[in-house]
């Protein structure tokens, strides 16, 4: 594990790598994959965090921040992913801090891809204005948004995905959904989808509700009570964020951490 | 002696009454049979006993070992050592069976079982219901055949270990070899704990390898005829029309269909309809 307190560069080559970030102060991080990364950052600290990252041609590379922040945060993300490359930038956030995290991912050259999930657990204000956008041909923009949002909790996402007038045979999709089990909680979602060429394809799925009844009454006739189904659907919600990372002993804490977040707040 | 005693007890779903005054009374160790017509009420009243929120209960009362079960949450009806193997078990995307069996029992003990313990019975009891190994990490129920989410209800009723088991057409979906397992399993633990049951199914064969030591008969939302085991197996070669006879009972459906309906929609659909055919 590396921690970072400053404004740094860092370059992304093969293999898994993890890194800390507190810092007081706002800081900037450059990243540059090449090959097939796995990149494990973790927020302890930071109110505002710049990010500039370029997944270079025929790189897999891929960035699983974890905010851990207990004060609000501000991130700014651009990505620009090159010819053939692959990049997946995953988000969990499960500390009751407010976040706002504007993030950009530009397809830009001919057979770029890209993945962005995210998965919130939330009692607080988590705002999301994420845009992925197919600037060349055969390009694959995909965004997974998950979130379970608790009592006093806002979640807004606003999802652009785009396709500009050339980028032929390009993808764009995206899934939302937001989990609720009280009242008192405020969730928005916002698709949209940008096309301005014919020879695509694009999709958006969305949902905002409550966990069903007969499912509730299902687990509770096995002797959980409703705060236990509560964590252990929410778990089940939010787990598969920790996936896009190939490090099964990583994935295993990062379950137990969001175990006890969960029942932690659900305990409330 | 554990007993579950419910008396005069009539729920309604939905504004409908639908059990009108059952009496039933169950013993440890005794093995009832639940029989009558679809849609009378059985699968209602194994429900309103778990406590399902669409039952309202409106007049009667439940009780088990002494306690009251009208009174109790769903989870603490099942903490109480009461079991309903449901007609048709929920899927719960991204909660693995393993997580959820662990959770359920450690729900009813002091001290959480230990994840060798826990894995090991989970083992077994899939061995014993002839599962696949891969059940443990699968998500509850999604993507299971019906017959696999039956026998997935006795996998959890194997571990739960319950007091009484409440069995809500468990035989149904079932193959011929999977019913023998299921029965199986039901009866090692019955034999083993001294569980009692409630069996809700159509079928003798499936009876013949419970053995039930006594059968209600459940028409229109009332037990209207109750006797040993050889009551299901006239039921299984005669039907109901005889009880409806020599009882002056008619079911449930039978009764709905008596009842003319009739709605401006239907009619208007009806009107317009003819006037298609007209053309």
């Amino acid at each position: 594990m590396t921690l970072i307190r400053e404004s740094t560069e860092i370059s992304l080559g093969e293999g898994y790598a993890s890194y800390e970030i507190d810092s007081e102060k706002p800081l900037k991080l450059k990243l540059t994959g090449t090959g097939h990364s796995d990149a494990f950052i973790r927020i302890l600290n930071c109110p505002e965090l710049t990010v500039t990252a370029e997944a270079g041609e025929g790189a897999q590379m891929t960035v699983l921040f974890w905010n851990g922040n207990t004060d609000k945060m501000h991130a700014s993300e651009k990505y620009t992913v090159k010819r053939d490359a692959a990049l997946k930038v995953a988000y969990a956030e499960v500390e009751q801090a407010d976040t706002e995290r504007n993030t950009d991912i530009e397809l830009a050259e001919t057979g770029a891809s890209a993945v962005l999930s995210s998965a919130v657990l939330t009692g607080v204000r988590k705002e999301f204005n994420v845009r992925v956008a197919s600037l060349a041909p055969h390009t694959d923009g995909r965004m997974q948004n998950y979130s379970v949002v608790l009592k006093g909790g806002r979640y807004v996402m606003h999802a652009t995905g785009e396709i500009v007038k050339g980028a032929v045979r390009s993808e764009s999709h995206q899934t939302s959904r937001a989990l609720c089990f009280d009242e008192g909680m405020t969730s928005e979602i916002l698709p949209i989808l940008l096309i301005d060429e014919n020879d695509v394809q694009a999709s958006h799925a969305t949902s905002l509700g409550r966990v069903d009844e007969d499912q509730l009454y299902y687990m509770q006739s096995r002797g959980l009570t409703p705060k236990q189904c509560t964590a252990l659907i929410s778990t089940g919600y939010l787990m598969p964020v920790t996936q896009v990372i190939d490090n099964p002993q990583l994935r295993d804490e990062l379950k137990e951490e969001l175990e006890r977040k969960i029942s932690e707040l659900c305990s409330m | 002696m554990r007993t579950l005693e419910i008396k005069n007890l009539h729920v309604s779903v939905e504004g409908k009454e639908i059990l009108r005054g059952v009496d039933l009374t169950v013993n440890e160790n005794e093995v009832h049979a639940l029989m009558g017509p679809n849609g009378n009420g059985k699968s209602t009243l194994l429900g309103a006993v778990m406590g399902h929120p669409k039952y309202e209960v409106t007049e009667g009362s439940v009780f088990y070992d002494g306690q009251n079960v009208l009174e109790m949450t769903v989870d603490a009806r099942s903490r109480a050592g009461l079991f309903l193997a449901m007609q048709y078990p929920q899927e719960i995307p991204g909660v693995t069976n393993s997580d959820f069996l662990r959770a359920a029992m450690n729900a009813r003990r002091d001290k959480p079982v230990s994840l060798f313990t826990f894995i090991k019975e989970m083992e077994k009891t899939i061995s014993a219901l002839e599962m696949k190994e891969d059940l443990a990490h699968r998500f509850l129920n999604e993507g299971f055949s019906g017959g696999e989410k039956k026998r997935n209800e006795i996998v959890q009723m194997k571990m739960l270990r319950p007091t009484l088991a409440m069995l809500d057409e468990i035989d149904s979906g079932l193959d011929v070899d999977a019913l023998r397992i299921v029965a199986n399993a039901i009866n090692d633990l019955h034999k083993e704990t001294g569980m009692s049951l409630v069996v809700v199914s159509h079928y003798e064969r499936f009876y013949e390898l419970i053995e039930p030591q006594f059968t209600h008969v459940i028409v229109d939302g009332r037990v209207v005829l109750e006797g040993d085991a050889e009551l299901a197996r006239k039921i299984d070669t005669d039907g109901y029309d005889w009880i409806y006879k020599e009882y002056g009972v008619a079911p449930a459906a039978e009764a709905e269909e008596k009842r003319p309906v009739i709605s401006l929609g239907s009619c208007a659909v009806g009107a317009q309809m003819r006037k298609d055919d007209n053309r």
